[in-house]
């Protein structure tokens, strides 16, 4: 039939017009599909560089260090980006997939391992080794955490951060406690030492009666004593490590180690007693944590102390109706720990102004910048000498903010654990601890839980 | 006013894709126009949604970590979510999650869009049901994660007031997944109402004048009058939300990250994790295509069912 | 005595006058209980709807620093309009900071006006084509219509992951990022939801208005454009509303591909009120200021053109 043949014919037409347009879309869509590797960038040495970083709260402070080297280097310019702390690390991850990362960011201890190992960041040991930078003038341990799973150097610490208490001074007093008892608090993982005994001190249910006293009851609790942020996942970082490395233990043996010890007794006694506070009342049920921040539950009245990073100074001294004081860590069987960590700038390997990247790098590794982000008084510069100055700032606030700042100079602090595979690790144990410390599993449960994590690195 | 289409049984003409009697009449007329007028859209969905599904349909067959070469690994990446207890919890997790929804949201939109059509037809109402979806989801989450709060919320303020215990809406095992439900119907009700609302719009008022004529209640018009000529739209809004319901992901990442322990890892958050912060591509895109088909399957059931592709009044 | 027959109203009057007198009064009960439940179960859902939103306003109001020592106030803790200086700019560094904001600098107009234009752009194509592409798909006969209308239907169960990385490729290669095309393209031609929606209901207009419009001697294009098209105003305003309060909520992908100050659209200009550091707590009444003057406009909007669904005329087309 001539319309069956017909039919068919414009079927075939139009069947062909629609291919054509499918593949002028595929081609279109084809281009950057089979790029991979990671482009090895340019030693260009002027134009625009782009540095990426997370705090806010800096961005005044860096502003003008970028003015300061743009003033020294007038063919550079410095543009600066600044992402919330949420989206930052996605956005950094898509531009090295796209090859579009900035030239130098802000990059944390935690991931620089993982792009050292993929060989998105560049080495700087050369380039140190022809500078006059002196690693000696930054903080103890500071620079050391900058050392990548193969020896070389990633980054160039910017700041140097501790762990800390943070209490209601008020709360404090009305249980009876000075700021010096405060600060030499004793710890042990059977009985809690002084510190325990403080807490509970601090700890009021509803009926009035302090956690230390009789007729106490934990179920019913208006004021928790320690307060409780969530299950601190694998290093626990402001939650327990000062508790747990003060038994002498570390999870790994050194940096970018395999073998992990979360089987270790003396790791889990020390989870034991932390999650046995839940049920003695003096730490709110894990289940009670997702919602509001540490530092409004503390304005709300419902924790006296709570544990945390110096990084947070500035932004808890603002909390209005808190007498805010902050004292050291406690000491431990083998003494007093707080964990150290420092941010460092990275160069990405994809940047074609490395050498302009690395005068940026130095500029903010020098004491004309750090001296800069010191009276900015938000975080403490890596280099030792700027120290005072950040100190002088921060204590403006009305909090003694030594208490961060000693344990450097007393040989008190370890550093933050380095891992490769982080993200994975972080996932195991953070299941685990969430089930350890919401009651639903025991500490020694974590010996299964230490294989699977051992697991991942064979 | 003669009412010219009634509640009849579907016309086979109406539905059937070509039955012969009707494509003889000016057969490529009709299809050249048709490609003229699916042409943008079909330019839209090859470049932007079938090229990137082909892909990562390749890179499911692969071991991809962004920056080396793919590694050509055949069907082992289906083969281990076979064995992934992780995958297997995100999709009992991810099917609770839908069926709260879903239900929830549902029966809400409804009620809300025939109350809108029958109760008032206020403007103001209109716009304070909708209201909600202008706020983006992640505002949306973060708001309801703080007044949820176990501690310092005003609900539970609420509550502990009238002398309850306190609920950790978002921290106890067995509330958060209906909890994050909750939330989205909280967001999504007045948006799936309107959806509904226009379809009814479409019901002819004469219908109902007839059915009252006969002495009907308004619940009796509901079942026999709206209800079956709303099909068509209540099959599009349950496609829609199911499938939506589905890919939940942004509620969970702002609020509790998957947790506590395992109770709130979504499939999509799970792939999310896989991809961006394990570096597995490959094996995301994997989970991706199951999940992929088992909404396609889903939604050619659903479309099955609700014999979409008719309408009663046409 | 004169004999009044009262006259009956026609037969189109209200349904009781033709009812058995002894029905009367139990159904009027009913109807009125009825009444009662349905308003009740109304206003019960406008109080849940509206609840978040005047917490919203409360957190708005309030300073941010002193926000959690009275969380269950139901007024404004520290009574302040600084969080919405904050969000149009009108603020210094230093007063935000003191009030617990970052201090970032932003371009609240610049933003909306971004916004506008993308949201209005992307709007626009997905009407437009999808329209025409659902026409296709519910009136025109041709081969493999329904198979492939089913493939398209299954854009909506992409999931995001596949086409994120990909779109965001083809932007940097085709030299868009940082630009508003790199924003509107993925979304301009197409969304799934917009062609389902407006089959089914192209699907629900009676054929005999298309036939009349054949019999006039229309071609396809004029049957759409002229006949159709006007007949579902209805639902392509209900669309298009709806697409452009997604399209206006759009975080992600823009923040994606357009960061440039320039092109930056409101919701992500307005990510600087959510917590910027680890374990930091977001600028609360920053933030819900923000939302709040973010969805200022879309009311505006909404509320302009609610009017015009009401007064369409339905979709029968024969009266």
């Amino acid at each position: 039939m001539t319309t069956h043949r017909s039919q068919h014919r414009s079927q075939h037409r139009s069947l062909r017009r629609g291919l054509a347009g499918a593949t002028a879309a595929l081609a279109l869509t084809l281009t950057g599909c089979a790029s991979y590797g990671v482009d090895p960038g340019a030693e260009g040495e002027t134009g625009t560089i782009t540095y990426w970083m997370w705090d806010s709260a800096q961005l005044p402070a860096y502003q003008q260090c970028a003015a300061d080297f743009e003033a020294a280097n007038p063919d550079v310019q410095v543009q600066i980006e600044q992402f919330g702390w949420d989206d930052y690390w996605n956005k950094v991850f898509t531009g090295f997939v796209a090859g579009s990362a900035p030239d130098v960011f802000v990059d944390h201890t935690s991931r620089f391992g993982e792009f050292a190992a993929r060989g998105l960041i560049e080495p700087l040991d050369d380039r140190l080794a022809a500078s006059d930078v002196d690693l000696d003038q930054y903080v103890p341990g500071s620079a050391e955490l900058w050392v990548g799973p193969d020896g070389q150097r990633y980054g160039l610490p910017k700041d140097f951060d501790t762990v800390g208490m943070f209490y209601d001074a008020t709360k404090a007093a009305d249980a009876g406690l000075t700021a010096e008892q405060m600060n030499e608090l004793t710890w042990n993982p059977t009985d809690g030492g002084t510190f325990e005994q403080a807490i509970a001190a601090m700890t009021v249910d509803t009926n009035g009666v302090r956690g230390n006293e009789p007729g106490f009851d934990p179920s019913s609790v208006a004021t928790y004593g320690l307060g409780l942020e969530n299950s601190g996942e694998a290093f626990g970082q402001t939650q327990w490590s000062f508790f747990t490395q003060s038994t002498g233990w570390s999870p790994v043996d050194e940096a970018w180690g395999t073998d992990f010890h979360y089987d270790d007794p003396r790791f889990q006694e020390s989870i034991a007693w932390w999650t046995g506070l839940v049920d003695k009342g003096y730490m709110p049920p894990l289940s009670y944590t997702q919602g509001g921040s540490l530092d409004q539950q503390l304005q709300a009245g419902k924790y006296a102390l709570i544990t945390n990073g110096s990084w947070n100074i500035a932004n808890y001294s603002k909390l209005d109706g808190v007498d805010l004081a902050v004292a050291r860590t406690p000491i431990g069987p083998e003494g007093r720990r707080t964990m150290t960590n420092s941010l460092g700038d990275s160069i990405s390997t994809t940047s074609q102004n490395k050498g302009a990247a690395w005068k940026w790098v130095q500029h903010l590794a020098s004491t004309d910048c750090q001296d800069v982000v010191a009276r900015g008084g938000v975080v403490f510069p890596a280099i030792a000498s700027t120290t005072p100055a950040a100190v002088e700032t921060l204590s403006a606030t009305g909090l003694d903010v030594t208490a961060f700042t000693d344990p450097i100079a007393d040989g008190e602090t370890f550093p933050y654990p380095e891992i490769l595979q982080a993200s994975e690790v972080q996932s195991i144990m953070g299941t685990a601890m969430d089930q350890v410390v919401g009651g639903d599993a025991d500490a020694s449960s974590l010996t299964a839980v230490n294989e699977r994590v051992d697991a991942v690195f064979d | 006013m003669p009412v010219t289409t009634t509640a009849s049984p579907p016309s086979a003409a109406s539905s059937a894709p070509s039955g012969p009697a009707r494509t003889e009449r000016k057969p490529s007329r009709d299809t050249a126009a048709a490609l003229g007028f699916i042409a943008p859209a079909l330019l839209g969905f090859v470049a932007f949604y079938f090229w990137p599904t082909l892909r990562g349909l390749w890179f499911s067959f692969q071991e991809y970590d962004f920056f080396d070469r793919p590694r050509f690994v055949g069907l082992d990446n289906y083969s281990r979510m076979l064995g992934d207890e992780t995958f297997w919890n995100a999709m009992q997790v991810t099917l609770q999650y839908v069926a709260i929804n879903i239900v929830v949201q549902t029966v809400l939109a409804v009620l809300i869009a025939v109350l809108l059509q029958r109760v008032t037809r206020s403007v103001f109402v209109r716009s304070v049901v909708v209201l909600p979806f202008l706020i983006s989801n992640v505002v949306v989450a973060l708001l309801f994660y703080w007044m949820l709060d176990a501690q310092i919320g005003i609900v539970n303020a609420a509550i502990t007031g009238l002398g309850l215990d306190a609920i950790p809406f978002f921290g106890e095992q067995d509330w958060v997944v209906p909890t994050i439900a909750l939330v989205n119907v909280w967001r999504h009700m007045g948006y799936t109402a309107l959806l509904v609302f226009a379809g009814l719009m479409t019901i002819p008022e004469g219908l109902y004048e007839a059915g009252r004529v006969d002495g009907a209640s308004e619940w009796r018009m509901f079942w026999s009058i709206t209800l079956p000529l709303l099909r068509p739209v209540l099959a599009l809004v349950l496609v829609i939300t199911v499938t939506g319901s589905f890919q939940v992901f942004d509620t969970v990442a702002v609020t509790t990250s998957g947790g506590p322990g395992d109770a709130s890892r979504v499939i999509q958050y799970y792939i999310f994790d896989l991809a961006f912060q394990r570096l597995e591509f490959g094996y995301a895109a994997a989970v991706s295509v199951v999940l992929f088909a088992i909404l396609a399957v889903v939604a050619f059931v659903q479309l099955r069912l609700t014999r979409a592709n008719e309408s009663d009044l046409a | 005595m004169s004999v009044q027959t009262p006259v009956e109203p026609a037969a189109a009057g209200p349904t009781r006058a033709t009812a058995a007198p002894v029905q009367k009064a139990p159904k009027d009960r009913r109807a009125g209980i009825g009444r009662v439940v349905a308003w009740a179960t109304l206003v019960l859902i406008m109080l849940v709807t509206l609840f978040p939103f005047y917490w919203m306003l409360r957190t708005a109001l309030s300073n941010g620093t002193q926000l959690a020592t009275d969380p269950s106030s139901p007024l404004p803790v520290g009574f302040t309009f600084g969080a919405f200086e904050r969000v149009l700019g009108l603020s210094t560094t230093a007063e935000a900071q003191a009030q617990g904001g970052s201090g970032a600098a932003i371009d609240f107009w610049l933003y909306l006006l971004n916004s506008l234009l993308v949201a209005t752009l992307i709007t626009a194509g997905q009407v437009f084509f999808g329209a025409m592409a659902a026409y296709a798909f519910a009136r025109l006969r041709w081969p493999g219509r329904d198979a492939v209308f089913f493939v398209f239907l299954t854009a909506l169960m992409v999931p995001p992951i596949f086409t994120q990385l990909p779109n965001f490729l083809l932007m940097r290669d085709l030299g868009l990022l940082n630009t508003y095309a790199a924003i509107v393209l993925p979304f301009f031609f197409m969304t799934p939801f917009a062609v389902f929606f407006l089959r089914q209901f192209f699907l629900g207009i009676p054929r005999e208005v298309e036939e009349a419009a054949v019999l006039d001697g229309a071609g396809t294009v004029r049957r759409f454009f002229r006949v159709i098209a006007p007949m579902a105003s209805g639902p392509l305003i209900t669309l298009a509303i709806l697409q452009y309060i997604q399209a206006w909520n759009e975080y992600f992908w823009p923040l994606l591909v357009a960061s440039d100050r320039s092109v930056r659209v409101l919701t992500v200009g307005l990510g600087i009120f959510r917590s910027q550091t680890p374990q930091g707590t977001p600028d609360w009444a920053g933030l819900m200021a923000a939302t709040l003057m973010a969805a200022l406009p879309i009311v505006v909007l909404f509320a302009v053109f609610s009017r015009r669904i009401v007064d369409s005329i339905g979709f029968s087309g024969i009266k």
